[in-house]
């Protein structure tokens, strides 16, 4: 098995110059002794490849097969390895040590390891390792520090092969030699890596991992306090109950001996300045404990060795004096390291600070490839075969999860195992080319193997696309970028430019997942050439609300409504004025017929056409049609532009304007009277209006003319015609009475109260703010007062009024949030006014608070209202610089303040006013 | 009809999984798997980069702006099991509170109605969702639905604060007595509706079925002048539904089909007015929806990511409906 026997007549294929190593003299000198006692010659590495290769071929035919599973053990697992045959695998723990068959269905414990009545420490295993070439050959790590190699072709129940008491204290790692059968590496909590020949009976080699840093000794070769230390430790330690009873662990008893030391210094050492500054020993000694050693698979004589110090070292196998290379990896130990199985030179380490990193090893400096971070602390790390960027991870603590990694994507696992219910302890890969097959151990006692394809995956339940409506109208929408988009738009994640990864991913079944994500954040307007919302603001600045006739706010209000081009609303508002402002008490009747005459002309018009185009469809009676005769023709040319008004609308409220008419009709139609008085006004009233007129104002941008209009109609409607005929009947009376409502003054002259449109305008607002537009239903209910109120229930109203005012504020119209508020009759919206009122002042000459409510300090009595301009008592608006709270009547300190920017009061305050 | 106005460079590293506009519609948060949350100025079309804030552990899944008049206060939820409450003080941003009570990623956040108070619900994957309320002097008072969904929560939203009962008997100064509900969707394809009972213990009220697969979104329709509780949801299955309620006890709840897409939908989202219905889906594509005046919902628009502008379609009802 010897590479030694091989040939020694093979010319080396790659001199170590080749393998990346830079040749030196002494180097190769004194490595070449190293070497040839090892049996490690160039010529047995290439010997060895070609070996390995041919096992490689070997398990390459072989199909893996299984299913997720899991066995339970009799004890936590500390470590677990895969014989290279991918059917056994070992467990060790500090009382376990088993060999388990995998099977398809299930673990068959195949062997027990541990054996004897009494199971020395030695047994006590903290790591395990199975040799990739040699089937029966096993080493553990034990936590007493010896390494235990084990044959499983000695016939003895005892297959325990050779022991190395070499470490003096716990140690953390054992590792083969990947193609060498009998060289093995041990690294220490000691600080120290042993490299084993399994021919001889001690260590090879002892690489220290502080050799480098020159004139520092461990702490316990330290002079001087040597003496004390042991002494004073051992007494603590006697006291630890724990270790008393031998279950100390090795990192207990240091945090112990740490604690002691430090104690001593403090009380003894310190006071009496004889002795070095210990806690600088410590931290190097603590600190150079190896956590992990890994042989290259690139480089024959390389091997890395990571520690607690956040360090991670190179080093050449043949040159234990001092390592190749140092560099800081994480901040905080290093707790594990694994080499890419492709030849690539990569190497990523996992550390307490809860980040997997990957180096390039191949360049002078190693430099950070990439950085993954996760919850926890990394226990392990290992890459997943046959996929260049997945590595697997397990926590030391808090998560019990087994996570695979695209190290492109560093922020979202790309699977997830889930099934342990403690920390996992050891993962390995079943099988070096089969990517699915995962095996854990676990401190839950159990073992399991994962199925890739069962694992979940965070990245699949994670939600791609981020959306909202923005209070303007605007879409914030952010969707994931495809990869190609990513790829050109974006620096590429990866320094690997051989293998785009758009390409790569098409060429790589094996990775099911994107490898890197990112998404495009935008933000839509809805509507063109403007915020959707607009007309709100505008709608609500401009309305006029109190403080005026009715009339007059009706009609401002339908000229603001129309300017807005909202053609429906300025409708309503018109009407009201018709409805409400009975003749009485109006100047004249004529001026309804003014403003007929006026802007709002267009609009009744247009509503009575837009009633005659409904009238066909509803299949009402020919008298309607009789009676507009006349009208018709006009009908004809004005259709397509009431049309088009209707979808100007549509915009906003869309098909708005069709069930307005229809709630109108609605009620109206059940009485009567109205249409008896339709035929005689309708006539007259129609010529009044120029058709001219009319057709300015309306505006064409919108070219096509969505069918909408006509079948909503006929949808919204058709209930009621297909209802009893009664029903029938009573649309026709509605449409005329609907053309009658634009002749405002037929009605006066049938002297109908206010009071007969109430149930109306009811409905008409409950269907504004069902429509959204909750600020038309409060204006009007505002505008009308008492005309309405008494007809909506009061809890309504404060919905919508609430409703209102938390849109306003919304929009930042405080201005108006605050007249709304003002002119609510609702208490409970009227009460909004009165929270947060109380202002505290100070005096403006002994600066503390005013307690009295007067206008007088009673503490200095004196005035604190006082101008600091005019030197007057101010009985107005009074403003004070929050700063010196010196101040005055607004027009003095505007004024003062246009000429200096200091205090008027002359306190020398450089006053700031908002 | 829609148009890009604009392309935010969130410099995020990862995919974004939430963007939220403010309550002023000036803010923008984004938050994103590369465990950051980034506040953006979008004011006029800008964007400008306000605060870029740090603490999560994982993907960070969903932000939610609390309502200004407790301050600048911003929640994120995280795949580390964590719910940060951000609070801008002074100009920069820091965490005030950290809330870790999860035994899983963190789905989903979102602050009740600014009436009740500040209060957070936070949906969680281990199948709880937990509500925080301020109590001042930077506590917060956790109360947790236990198994709230089986497998996990994925969505909450509240519903808007309405005021039961008549309101004319309410002494006037008193804080009128809210009953406070939200929805919450959850990997058991249920919607459920939550109410606090007098007790102050959360209560399931309902539980709306209809979706086939796992309810990714629920969007409570705020409640400008509606007489109606409406709620949308949105599926794996690719199916949105509108939830109607009409009668007083708010018992009886009726869904209707929006549509059925190819694709997962993600997201429900409600214009300000709650007429206009956003809807994202799988395929990256955003439709607006709208109720006709016979209640069929109408797609008004479409949004392709990606594209400047966009298609405006009007699709009739019918065609939705099966």
């Amino acid at each position: 098995t010897s590479a030694l026997c091989s040939l020694l007549s093979f010319v080396p294929p790659q001199s170590p110059a080749a393998l990346g190593l830079v040749p030196r003299a002494d180097r190769v000198n004194s490595g070449s002794h190293l070497a040839s006692l090892l049996g490690l010659t160039d010529s047995g590495f290439s010997d060895s490849m070609e070996k390995m290769s041919r096992v490689t071929t070997a398990l390459g035919g072989s199909v893996l097969t299984g299913r997720t599973m899991h066995c339970h053990l009799d004890a936590p697992a500390n470590a677990i390895s895969v014989c290279r045959d991918a059917a056994q695998v070992v467990v060790a723990g500090r009382s376990i040590f088993k060999i388990y068959a995998i099977e398809e269905e299930q673990f068959v414990e195949k062997l027990n390891l541990r054996v004897g009545r009494k199971p020395s420490l030695n047994l006590s295993c903290a790591d395990v390792v199975w040799h990739q070439m040699d089937e029966n050959l096993l080493a553990t790590a034990a936590t007493n520090g010896v390494v235990v190699t084990w044959n499983l072709g000695r016939p003895s129940r005892n297959k325990q092969d050779q022991l190395f008491t070499e470490h003096k204290r716990t140690v953390n790692k054992v590792c083969f030699h990947p193609t060498e059968a009998h060289v093995l590496l041990s690294g220490s909590q000691d600080g120290f890596m042993k490299c084993f020949d399994l021919r001889r009976k001690d260590s090879v080699s002892t690489f220290s991992g502080e050799a480098t840093e020159a004139g520092q000794g461990r702490w316990w070769v330290m002079t001087g306090w040597v003496p004390v230390l042991p002494v004073l430790s051992c007494c603590v330690l006697r006291l630890h109950p724990s270790f008393a009873h031998g279950q100390m662990r090795d990192a207990e008893c240091e945090d112990v001996l740490k604690t002691t030391w430090l104690l001593w210094r403090l009380c003894v050492a310190a006071p009496l300045g004889t002795l070095p500054s210990g806690p600088l020993f410590w931290a190097t000694g603590q600190s150079e404990s190896v956590r992990d050693v890994q042989f290259s698979i690139r480089d024959y004589f390389t091997f890395a060795s990571t520690f607690e110090n956040g360090n991670v070292q190179l080093w050449d196998i043949r040159r234990p004096d001092r390592c190749e290379r140092m560099f800081t990896a994480h901040n905080g130990p290093v707790f594990c390291c694994d080499w890419h199985p492709e030849d690539r030179g990569w190497l990523a380490t996992g550390g307490r600070d809860k980040m997997v990193k990957v180096w390039d090893m191949t360049t002078h400096r190693a430099k950070e490839m990439h950085c993954v971070q996760t919850i926890a602390s990394v226990a392990r790390v290992k890459w997943r075969p046959e996929c260049r960027h997945h590595l697997a991870t397990c926590s030391m603590m808090v998560d019990h999860n087994i996570y695979v990694w695209d190290v492109r994507r560093p922020f979202v696992p790309a699977a997830m195992f889930e099934e342990h219910r403690d920390v996992t302890t050891g993962i390995a890969w079943r099988h070096p080319h089969d990517p699915s097959f995962l095996l854990s151990g676990s401190k839950d006692s159990s073992l399991c193997q994962h199925l890739f394809r069962d694992a979940s995956q965070p990245v699949e339940r994670a939600n791609p696309e981020g959306l909202c409506y923005g209070l303007f109208g605007d879409l914030a929408f952010a969707a994931k970028e495809s990869l190609v988009a990513a790829e050109s738009g974006r620096k590429p994640y990866t320094g690997d430019r051989r293998h785009p990864i758009f390409f790569k991913r098409k060429l790589d079944p094996a990775e099911p997942f994107a490898g890197l994500a990112s998404s495009a954040l935008s933000v839509f307007e809805t509507e063109p050439g403007g915020s959707a919302m607009r007309w709100f603001v505008d709608t609500a600045e401009r309305y006029a609300l109190a403080g005026r006739p009715l009339a007059e706010l009706c009609d401002h209000n339908a000229k603001v409504a129309r300017e807005l081009g909202r053609n429906q609303v300025a409708q309503t508002w018109t009407m009201l004025r018709t409805i409400y402002c009975s003749p009485g008490l109006l100047p004249t009747a004529n001026l309804s017929h003014s403003v007929g005459k006026g802007g709002s002309c267009g609009l009744q018009l247009m509503n009575s056409f837009n009633l005659k185009d409904m009238a066909p469809g509803l299949g009402s009676e020919t008298r309607l049609d009789r009676s507009k005769g006349d009208a018709r023709s006009d009908t004809v040319l004005l259709d397509s532009s009431a049309t088009l008004i209707t979808n100007e609308d549509n915009e906003e409220t869309e098909g708005s304007d069709v069930p307005a008419d229809y709630l109108l009709g609605d009620v109206e139609g059940e009485d009567d009277e109205l249409y008896l008085l339709d035929p005689e006004h309708t006539h007259p009233e129609e010529p009044e209006c120029v058709l001219p007129q009319e057709a300015f104002p309306l505006r064409h941008e919108i070219v096509d003319t969505p069918p909408g209009p006509e079948h909503l109609q006929d949808k919204a409607d058709s209930p009621h015609v297909s209802g009893s005929e009664a029903d029938v009947a009573s649309l026709a009376p509605m449409d005329s009475s609907f053309s009658l409502l634009s002749v405002s003054h037929a009605l006066y002259d049938s002297r109908l109260p206010p009071d007969f449109f109430s149930v109306l305008v009811r409905d008409m607002l409950h269907f504004y703010a069902e429509q959204g537009d909750v600020q038309m239903a409060v204006s009007v209910l505002i505008v009308l007062g008492e005309r309405v109120r008494k007809d909506i229930d009061e809890q309504t109203q404060e919905h919508w009024y609430t409703s209102y005012i938390d849109l306003l504020q919304r929009f930042r119209l405080w201005n108006v949030s605050n007249e709304v508020v003002k002119l609510s009759t609702s208490r409970a919206v009227s009460c909004l006014n009165q929270a947060s009122t109380t202002l505290h002042v100070n005096c403006s000459h002994c600066k503390r608070p005013m307690s009295s409510r007067g206008w007088v300090c009673d503490r200095c009595h004196r005035c604190a209202s006082m101008c600091a301009v005019c030197h007057h008592v101010v009985k107005g608006l009074f403003v004070w610089c929050q700063g010196c709270s010196h101040g005055g009547h607004l027009q003095h300190i505007m004024k003062w303040l246009e000429g200096s920017s200091h205090c008027p009061a002359g306190c020398g305050h450089l006053c700031e006013y908002s | 009809m829609v148009s890009v106005i604009n392309t935010v460079d969130t410099s995020h590293e990862d995919m974004i999984h939430d963007a939220q506009m403010d309550y002023y519609g000036t803010r923008l948060a984004t938050c994103s798997s590369d465990r950051s949350v980034k506040i953006f100025d979008v004011r006029n079309g800008g964007q400008i980069l306000i605060a870029d804030l740090r603490g999560h552990e994982g993907p960070v899944w969903q932000v939610a702006w609390a309502h200004p008049m407790y301050g600048n206060i911003l929640a994120s939820c995280s795949y580390d099991r964590k719910v940060i409450i951000w609070r801008e003080e002074n100009g920069t941003w820091e965490k005030s509170h950290e809330h870790a009570g999860h035994d899983s990623s963190v789905n989903s956040v979102c602050w009740a109605p600014h009436d009740y108070g500040l209060i957070l619900a936070c949906g969680s994957s281990d199948g709880a969702i937990s509500l925080l309320t301020y109590t001042g002097e930077g506590q917060w008072e956790v109360k947790k639905i236990n198994n709230a969904h089986t497998i996990g929560c994925n969505a909450v939203s509240w519903a808007p604060a309405v005021v039961p009962g008549s309101l004319i008997d309410q002494p006037s100064g008193q804080k009128p007595n809210y009953i406070k509900k939200f929805a919450s969707g959850g990997c058991d394809n249920l919607i459920k509706l939550w109410k606090e009972e007098e007790d102050g213990q959360w209560k399931e009220e309902q539980k709306l079925e209809a979706h086939s697969d796992w309810v990714r979104d629920v969007a409570w329709a705020p409640s400008i002048g509606l007489p109606t509780s409406t709620i949308a949801s949105c599926s794996q299955d690719g199916r949105v539904f509108i939830w109607t309620c009409d009668d007083a006890s708010g018992n009886t709840w009726s869904p209707k089909l929006l549509h059925k897409f190819n694709d997962v939908v993600w997201h429900v989202s409600w214009s300000i007015t709650a007429n206009i219905l956003a809807v994202s889906g799988g395929d990256n594509k955003v439709t607006l929806w709208k109720e006709s005046v016979d209640g069929q919902w109408v797609c008004i628009s479409d949004v392709n990511k990606g594209q400047g502008s966009m298609s405006a379609s009007v699709t009739e009802g019918q065609q939705n409906e099966q």
